[in-house]
């Protein structure tokens, strides 16, 4: 910035041409500010660049089982068309997809009901929100678990209570049985992460300014129109930004399905990261696992591209400010 | 101002009031079934805990305990007991672990994260981007080739495998918070110090680096919390069971005591304990982190 005022300067001086320093000297000039990022740097360079070009070239191999990487052959897309041929992609990634999209959608929802309702200041709003948060704190086994036993088919406390509510005769099936199982998972994800939307959406509430909302109030608008007109347009850029990691940290679920149900019964809550875990760990099928995870990183850099664009857009507002 | 209020606008007045009261009713019946819903498993895990591995088994069940034991949590605990012993190891390592990766972190992402914020250098934005699209991706994917990296590096069955994973995973919402903290950090202050004779890093150390304390802390509780929870790698990478996090080693108790509700409810709930107490009361300093750093647009 400082430098652009300089030139701008300059400029105006006759007799002074500004000279634009050359990429290499401006990496020179700078050498010193590297020193503070390039640990951070090589440790993502070993952690990450490493893995995808490695998963890359994977894709395009037949590896053995064995992993033994001397005997690997060369198939061009053979692991692609493999895939995009499979009837289970098909089925795999439509249940990805209600995974995703259910997760996201009741997730979002339920933490913009609660930051809008913990938004005022009450007695024990502090401890409420530190309640509300503890399921995105513990660990995601811990709660597989924990919502294991709940959906217990014999002794599962949900399945009980409805009974003795008198609303279902016997107790449910909830998690082994191929029609509910998904839709039963679905719950546990919106248990474990509504909570991060809150704090987020909390945390955007923050910036709606009140004499706005005092002034819709005196020309005579309702809450509801308070909400939609004033507030909601103030969270805008906090809800993409949520709304794309929350989209992003359920398409790559794990813990949940894979501790609770395996991908089962019969395939019935398989979704993308379960069903390449599988196929490179349990069925030893390297090079179609890489081809799936090399196709999750196009869908992921396409969410990435929108997630920085909505990042970067707050950050030329601050800039601009 | 009310007393300039005509007669003609009380009866509006009144109907908005009563129509804020009904969303003000709406929002306490919707805050108090999402309390239910967040605590209800919470407090079966906790009860269920509480019960011998013959009374969680009936149908109906024990709402309440009949007969309350902690014989669950004192098995876990006993050091010289079988189960104990383990549970205390995986413990230990997860701590060990854990710590580990929340000091590395700080070191690591507090000199970038100042970087970023105060320097131009050529390749700064695409830097930071970089990093940030880190968690753009999920862990299964990087398996494979990070078990070959591990072996290569010798670190396979060794906690450092963990402790680099880790590091990475946290590095960019660390990086990310801290550099909220530091653009809100005024110039001035470091420019001050600079006239005064300090060199850069002499003003960063004894000028920012105080102030960003909260963000510090704040940073220090998501890496902590992310290496205490992070399952998948600690599954892959570690096959010897005197090395393993609590999370897989609770997986491998639960294997072999398939029925042991109990247990498993009583080892959950003492797993939950450290992430819980600590983020309870460092909270604050994480909601305001999330506030300044990433919401403040």
């Amino acid at each position: 910035m400082s430098s652009v005022q300089k030139q701008a300067i300059f400029r105006d001086v006759p007799g002074i041409v500004p000279k634009r320093p050359n990429l290499g000297q401006k990496i020179w000039k700078s050498r010193a500010d590297y020193l503070y990022v390039a640990p951070a740097i090589v440790a993502m360079i070993v952690v990450i660049a490493y893995p995808i070009y490695y998963t890359i070239e994977l894709s395009f191999f037949n590896t053995p089982a064995s992993l033994s990487l001397a005997d690997k052959q060369f198939n061009g897309i053979d692991n692609y068309v493999t895939i995009l041929t499979s009837p289970v992609f098909w089925k795999v990634t439509w249940q990805t997809i209600v995974w995703t999209v259910l997760s996201t959608l009741f997730a979002f929802l339920l933490g913009l009901g609660a930051a809008l309702a913990l938004h005022r200041e009450f007695v024990g709003r502090a401890l409420l929100r530190g309640l509300l948060l503890i399921p995105w704190v513990i660990s995601a086994v811990a709660a597989s678990y924990v919502w294991k036993w709940l959906y217990h088919s014999d002794f599962g406390a949900i399945g009980a209570a409805l009974v003795q509510l008198g609303i279902t005769d016997r107790p449910i099936n909830f998690i082994d049985n191929s029609t509910s199982a998904l839709y039963s998972l679905i719950v546990v994800n919106v248990w474990k992460e509504f909570s991060f939307a809150m704090i987020m959406l909390m945390a955007g509430l923050q910036t709606v300014p009140d004499s706005l909302l005092r002034a819709a109030q005196v020309d005579g608008a309702n809450p509801w129109q308070r909400f939609w007109h004033v507030t909601f347009p103030h969270l805008s850029g906090v809800s993409t930004v949520t709304i794309l990691l929350l989209v992003v940290q359920n398409f790559n679920s794990f813990i949940i399905p894979f501790i609770m149900t395996g991908g089962g019964p019969v395939g019935s809550t398989q979704i993308w990261i379960t069903h390449i875990y599988e196929l490179a760990f349990l069925r030893q099928r390297w090079g179609v696992g890489a081809a799936y995870a090399v196709l999750l990183f196009i869908i992921m850099m396409t969410l990435g591209y929108f997630y920085v664009r909505a990042l970067t857009r707050g950050d030329e507002s601050r800039a601009g400010a | 101002m009310t007393s300039e209020i005509t007669t003609a606008a009380e009866p509006i007045r009144v109907a908005r009031r009563r129509s804020i009261d009904g969303w003000r009713w709406a929002g306490r019946i919707f805050l108090t079934l999402l309390v239910g819903f967040t605590i209800m498993p919470m407090f079966w895990m906790v009860i269920t805990s509480l019960k011998t591995g013959f009374a969680a088994m009936q149908y109906p069940p024990q709402w309440w305990p009949a007969a309350p034991t902690l014989d669950n949590y004192w098995r876990l605990l006993d050091p010289n007991g079988s189960v104990g012993r383990d549970f205390l190891r995986y413990f230990w390592n997860s701590m060990f672990v854990s710590v580990a990766t929340t000091v590395l972190a700080v070191v690591v992402a507090v000199p970038a994260a100042y970087a970023f914020s105060r320097f131009r250098f050529p390749g700064r934005n695409f830097l930071f981007f970089a990093i940030l699209l880190r968690n753009m991706f999920p862990a299964v994917v990087f398996l494979v080739p990070l078990f070959i990296l591990m072996r290569v590096l010798g670190l396979v069955n060794t906690h450092g495998s963990l402790i680099l994973t880790y590091l990475t995973f946290g590095l960019p919402l660390a990086i990310w918070l801290l550099k909220g903290f530091y653009d809100n950090i005024p110039i001035q202050l470091e420019q001050a110090a600079r006239i005064d004779g300090a060199t850069r890093f002499q003003a960063f150390f004894h000028i920012v680096m105080p102030l960003s304390i909260p963000g510090i802390i704040a940073t220090s509780i998501y890496s902590f919390i992310g290496a205490w929870n992070e399952y998948i790698y600690a599954y892959t990478f570690l096959t010897r069971h005197d090395q393993m996090t609590l999370p897989v080693g609770i997986q491998r108790f639960f294997s072999e005591n398939a029925t042991d509700w109990p247990g498993l409810m009583a080892a959950t709930f003492l797993m939950s304990v450290p992430v819980v107490v600590l983020f309870l009361v460092l909270q604050k300093y994480f909601v305001r982190a999330l506030t300044e750093g990433a919401v403040k647009h």
